[in-house]
């Protein structure tokens, strides 16, 4: 299940977003620092959204370029036999 | 009604889901129908990025020219215990080696040897049939297709989750299909996607078990509202696998020297199955484990110890990236080892139920088609052949949907089916609600994946899961979505659950064991009476079952004799 995003590192390019297949990470709008005062800034940065929809597929981390998020790879509330 | 706003979108053909299938599907139709055919994809999520193909290794069945492909069909019918449609499994096999040279075209590649020859492997249960996959496995695989949809013109349409499917004009439930309506994922705007074939290829319904628990099977389900009759919901592909996380590549790792072992340390395998042994095909080691759970010999473990050191190292490396990630993450973080006795159940449920096709994969319904494993073509997929017949049946809707365009009249939409659509597809969102779908899925996994009603069944076990089920469906009936991302899962759970009562139905009404429907209260194969797929079709809102005999054209069970394992199984006597 995914763990964590480096938000300080991360760039906002929405590759975890969109490469995510089970709609768990949301690139959401988010206020950024002032560089011109008077204009404020606005950011798509992602957000995690539904982590327990998330089914450890890795693909998030795998195509991060940034290489900032992490997925633990234990797997909780799998259904069994028994 | 009001707030009826939305997009349409106009195409020939309409592929309906993205997996090995899907992307088969929109590239045959392409290259069969040319650079003026206009082919449309959708996915709920991102194409070439979702489906079971992406996050396999995507093994496939490959027949060179070579190779014995009377041999391999037969040992692959017989392998699914005669529920297959021969006609269909021969014409995938014997395409198998065309669609490897396409997909060579797209830039992906092939392990080879020193002397150019492919590196296949065996493939567990199955002497002949051999099996290869891409170098990167199927993330790899689909993201070269996809590439390629894009190269040679299809239209793809990523977060596009179907709804329905249009009759349009085409007065009566018998009538053509002339294309689907949906919400986008994210953003829940209506869309509707008028074509004049449309190929069904969003997989089987898995109850959100698995690795990719995004496949949830829905299309199945709507082809079946929209009067298709679906098949093989007896049947199921059970796969055992360990609780806390995932596995990838149990064929290759038993062949490697991994074992099945009890609480007692017994090799059970070789008492339930003989000839095969740890080799023996995935049903059967289900069956095997739920009768030794009956037995009281859990735990159960898979044993990983006898697999070689320098086979390790291989074993790991050759994963696909998703295990690298697993791999190395295990060691680190969870302490596990790998290479010992870790427990092992069986809980990954893909069902097998699909649309009834006949072998050139047109449904009952004008207009509508199937590929993938929505295809009802076979009810046992061996590791590779799982891939192999999506690619096959999906190069063959492709073909056959573009066959059908100058078949079937110009479509026509229905204003009043279209708002109704509309209606429906967003009819439980509520933005004051609470996300609850989760209860009723739990609830939903708890009844139909119970050992004993889904691997090793009996008839009084079956009907009381169908009581349980009515109540769940009472207790769903009341839930509503207070965003898009859980309107998506109500309706999934919704298919579910529809799903849920024709599968225990068609496991009530076929009274043998065969292939992975294994009956504590039928515990035989009975050729003379059940020599056939179990057919279901809605009428009113109830399903009606009917036996339909299998035509064996090919080979019939009598022609094919239990001929010694070839090759050499580590896990038998």
């Amino acid at each position: 299940m995914i763990e964590t995003i480096d938000m300080p590192r991360c760039t906002g390019c929405g590759i975890c977003d969109w490469v995510c297949p089970a709609d768990v990470i949301h690139m959401t709008p988010a206020a950024a620092a002032a560089e011109v005062p008077g204009l404020t800034p606005r950011a798509l940065l992602p957000v995690i959204m539904f982590r327990e929809h998330c089914i450890t597929c890795f693909s998030c981390e795998i195509f991060c370029p940034e290489k900032i998020i992490d997925v633990h790879p234990v797997v909780k509330n799998r259904p069994r036999a028994w | 009604m009001s707030g009826f706003a939305g997009t349409l979108i106009e195409t020939d053909v309409l592929v309906v889901g993205a997996g090995a299938g899907g992307l088969i599907a929109a590239l045959s139709a392409k290259r069969h129908g040319g650079p003026g055919t206009r082919v449309t994809i959708v996915d709920t999520w991102m194409v070439g990025r979702t489906g079971h193909a992406a996050f396999s290794n995507a093994w496939m069945v490959v027949v060179e020219p070579d190779d014995d492909l009377e041999a391999i069909t037969r040992e692959i019918l017989a392998g699914n215990d005669w529920i297959a449609d021969q006609v269909l499994v021969r014409e995938t096999l014997a395409g198998s080696y065309e669609r490897l040279k396409d997909f060579e075209g797209l830039e992906l590649q092939f392990p080879k040897d020193e002397n150019g020859r492919y590196i296949r492997r065996p493939t567990r249960g199955l002497d002949d049939t051999r099996v290869l996959c891409p170098v990167g496995g199927g993330l790899e695989f689909c993201w070269r297709l996809r590439r390629g949809l894009e190269a040679e013109g299809v239209q793809i349409l990523d977060r596009i989750f179907v709804t329905g499917l249009m009759h349009g004009r085409n007065a009566g439930r018998g009538g053509a299909i002339v294309g689907a309506v949906g919400i986008h994922s994210r953003t829940g705007e209506f869309q509707a996607i008028k074509a004049r074939a449309t190929i069904v290829c969003t997989n089987a319904i898995t109850f959100r078990s698995g690795f990719v628990r995004d496949i949830t099977g829905t299309g199945t389900l709507l082809a079946y509202k929209a009067g298709a009759a679906l098949r093989n919901a007896e049947f199921s592909y059970t796969r055992p696998g360990t609780p806390r996380f995932y596995f990838e590549g149990i064929t290759f790792a038993i062949q490697e020297g991994a074992r099945f072992v009890n609480a007692k340390g017994e090799r059970f395998m070789q008492r339930h199955e003989p000839r095969w042994g740890d080799e023996a095909d995935v049903p059967r080691i289900a069956r095997a484990m739920a009768i030794e759970r009956q037995q009281g010999n859990d735990p159960l473990y898979l044993d990983m110890s006898g697999v070689p050191e320098q086979t390790r190292e291989y074993f790991i490396r050759s994963k696909v990236k998703w295990m690298a990630c697993f791999y190395g993450k295990l060691a680190k973080e969870t302490q596990t080892d790998m290479f010992g006795p870790t427990p092992y159940y069986p809980q990954n449920q893909m069902t097998k139920m699909g649309i009834r096709t006949d072998h050139t994969c047109r449904s009952d319904v004008p207009g509508l088609l199937s590929a993938g494993l929505a295809q009802a073509g076979a009810a046992n997929h061996f590791a590779g052949f799982h891939i192999g017949l999506c690619i096959g049946n999906g190069w063959i809707a492709g073909r056959s949907a573009v066959e059908d365009l100058d078949r079937l009249a110009a479509p026509a939409l229905d204003p009043q089916e279209v708002r109704a659509l509309h209606h429906e597809s967003a009819r439980v969102r509520d933005d004051r609600a609470e996300a609850a779908s989760d209860s009723v899925l739990r609830g939903l996994q708890s009844l139909m994946f119970a050992y004993d009603v889904s691997v090793w069944k009996h008839a009084s076990r079956l009907e009381s899961a169908l009581e349980r089920l009515a109540a769940l469906e009472a207790e769903f009936a009341s839930l509503r979505a207070p965003h898009t991302h859980e309107l998506v899962r109500l309706r999934e759970t919704e298919a579910m659950l529809l799903a849920a009562g024709i599968i225990l139905r068609a496991s009530l009404y076929r009274t043998e064991s065969r292939l992975s429907h294994f009956r504590e209260d039928c515990d035989f194969r009975d050729d003379a009476n059940w020599l056939c797929w179990v057919d279901v079709q809605d009428a009113g809102g109830t399903p009606r079952l009917v036996k339909t005999p299998v035509p064996t054209p090919i080979v019939s069970p009598g022609d094919f004799e239990q001929a010694k394992v070839k090759r050499e199984v580590k896990g038998a006597t």
